[in-house]
């Protein structure tokens, strides 16, 4: 039985393709009940420390641990943990016939296999052989097989990827309910934010093989600032900072606020008596954000790229 | 266990692959076995005649002809794992990989008894009706009954060296086109000269012939018992094999 309701916990993973570092001493924690995300630029390691994670590649250092064991450990792992990396089946067999062999090499009972087909909406095309299948209907496949010993955690390669709009937003809700209705722990690893940033409650950001940033996406976003237009804003700088309240300007007439919100900002104009013309949050630009995290390393990731078979041959 | 071997037929039997070199290995020992039989009376043949006891031996030897179909068979159930990669999700399921070489050797070692009995059947089919209307008669006794049984052992253990190649070689293609080159050039090269021919008899196709001996003339061979135990010694040592270049390499 997995301890801590499944914590996945990471800690200092190096991997290397001879010269090339794919993953670089990397530690962090996947929270119990949370959708995190993974997310890092192509190349950056997410499918190398995956694959880690799964005891599918041998670290050079460090371990990763789900819910206190090593998966290689787990007596039955497909009931405490499920995967989908980037699906992968044998184009003559059947979906059905496919998931057959995994339901009793793992001694789960033949009725899961339909349960699982009905759950991701695979049952009609469950006897058609899986190399006819779309690429939408292959992801569902892959998640049919990750679910099937029904475990409390959840590991997920890519899951958007080459689907269609509609079936982005299929999986979208799927995951949400996996993880909201059902209490799973989810691990989902993307390549684009905006992908994922609706339905993660965390992020993981990996450059390079590297961690860049861990936390919740409030915490990747900052505080919310205020940004005010005002003919006056000279003034409108010198109150506020006399409140020890943090201003810049971008451009003459334009104040970014810090650390306030617009009620305070409002109050201090009306009491010195300034003209606004504007007072509105600045959202913070999440893509932005992630963009500049995992910026600087693209010429790495192409040549962990190279090195990585998986995602090279992606 | 149970679980695992269930597992590794439910991947044989849910593709056609079994059933085609089925197919195959029952016509090449129908054609090897009518071939014998055709040119039995013919003097130039070198063969005893058609109602010659010592001619049922040489018949039936050709049911052995599956073994070739047997190792492609046993080549194709653990190298598709690789080719398809498969072998993300059977890992995934049993992280203990040794677990699933096991499962695998026990399930082709069973297919290839069962392609052996298959093979069996066609060519007394093709030989008893054949002799016995040309005035012989074939008895399952004695040197006939080993010959089949010998021969049958030889190819369920085949497919023991079948999944060892594949784990070592993992490229499917490769792997085939290795063991047919292997089989049909090299052997017969090292069987057919003189300076070579006294290793033959250790190689495993020496101990194969040795297994289905039907004391026609040929090179030196050992003994039966003896082609039978170096036959399960190279299938233990292929096993091991597999197990120790599966449990050390990463999955990608």
């Amino acid at each position: 039985m997995l301890q801590d309701d499944g914590r996945i916990v990471v800690s200092g993973l190096t991997k290397s393709y001879g010269q090339v570092k794919a993953v670089d001493n990397l530690s962090f924690t996947v929270e119990p009940g949370s959708v995190t995300g993974f997310l890092g630029p192509n190349g950056a390691g997410k499918t190398t420390t995956l694959r880690m994670i799964l005891g599918l590649v041998v670290p050079d250092g460090g371990q990763a641990t789900i819910g206190g064991n090593r998966y290689v450990t787990l007596r039955q792992p497909i009931k405490e943990v499920g995967a989908v990396l980037d699906p992968t089946f044998h184009p003559g067999r059947s979906g059905r016939n496919h998931l057959r062999a995994y339901s009793a090499a793992a001694g789960l009972p033949d009725k899961r296999v339909d349960d699982v087909l009905a759950q991701v909406g695979l049952a009609t095309a469950a006897r058609r052989k899986a190399g006819g299948y779309s690429l939408g209907m292959r992801q569902r496949l892959g998640l049919a097989t990750a679910l099937l010993g029904d475990p409390q955690v959840l590991i997920l390669d890519e899951p958007a990827n080459g689907l269609d709009p509609e079936g982005i937003t299929w999986l979208r809700g799927f995951l949400r309910h996996l993880a909201r209705a059902e209490g799973r722990t989810i691990l989902v690893s993307s390549h684009l934010l905006g992908e994922v940033q609706q339905t993660v409650d965390r992020v993981v950001i990996l450059a390079a093989g590297r961690l860049v940033r861990e936390g919740t996406i409030d915490e990747l976003a900052g505080a919310d600032r205020v940004l005010v237009r005002s003919p006056h804003a000279q003034a409108l700088q010198h109150a506020l900072t006399g409140q020890g309240i943090a201003v810049e300007s971008t451009e003459p007439g334009v104040l970014i606020v810090s650390g306030a919100d617009t009620p305070t900002v409002g109050r201090a104009a009306y009491t010195a008596g300034i003209e606004l013309h504007e007072l509105s949050t600045a959202r913070s630009d999440l893509e932005e954000i992630y963009f500049r995290l995992t910026a600087g390393e693209e010429q790495f990731a192409g040549s962990a790229a190279a090195a990585e078979p998986k995602e090279s041959a992606a | 266990m149970i679980g695992l071997i269930r597992s590794e037929f439910r991947k044989l039997f849910s593709t056609k692959v079994w059933l085609w070199l089925l197919i195959g290995a029952a016509a090449l020992a129908a054609g090897f076995a009518s071939l014998t039989l055709g040119f039995a009376n013919n003097p130039e043949s070198g063969l005893p005649r058609r109602d010659d006891p010592d001619l049922v031996p040489i018949a039936l030897s050709a049911a052995t002809g599956a073994v070739v179909f047997v190792v492609i068979l046993s080549i194709i159930g653990i190298t598709q794992e690789f080719r398809h990669r498969t072998a993300t999700p059977t890992f995934l399921t049993t992280p203990r990989r040794a677990r699933v070489i096991v499962a695998k050797l026990v399930t082709y070692v069973v297919a290839g008894a069962a392609y052996a009995i298959v093979t069996s059947l066609v060519v007394l089919a093709v030989a008893i009706p054949w002799i016995n209307s040309s005035g012989g008669e074939v008895s399952l006794q004695g040197r006939n009954l080993s010959v089949l049984l010998g021969g049958a052992l030889a190819v369920a253990l085949y497919s023991l060296l079948g999944v060892g190649i594949g784990a070592l070689v993992r490229n499917q293609v490769g792997a085939i086109v290795g063991v047919l080159v292997y089989l049909f050039v090299i052997e017969p090269i090292i069987r057919g000269i003189p300076a070579t021919d006294t290793y033959y008899r250790w190689l495993p196709g020496g101990a194969q012939e040795a297994l289905a001996a039907t004391a026609q003339e040929g090179p030196d061979l050992l003994q039966r018992w003896q082609g039978g135990l170096l036959l399960i010694g190279y299938g233990l040592v292929s096993a091991g094999l597999a197990m120790a270049l599966t449990l050390w390499r990463d999955v990608h």
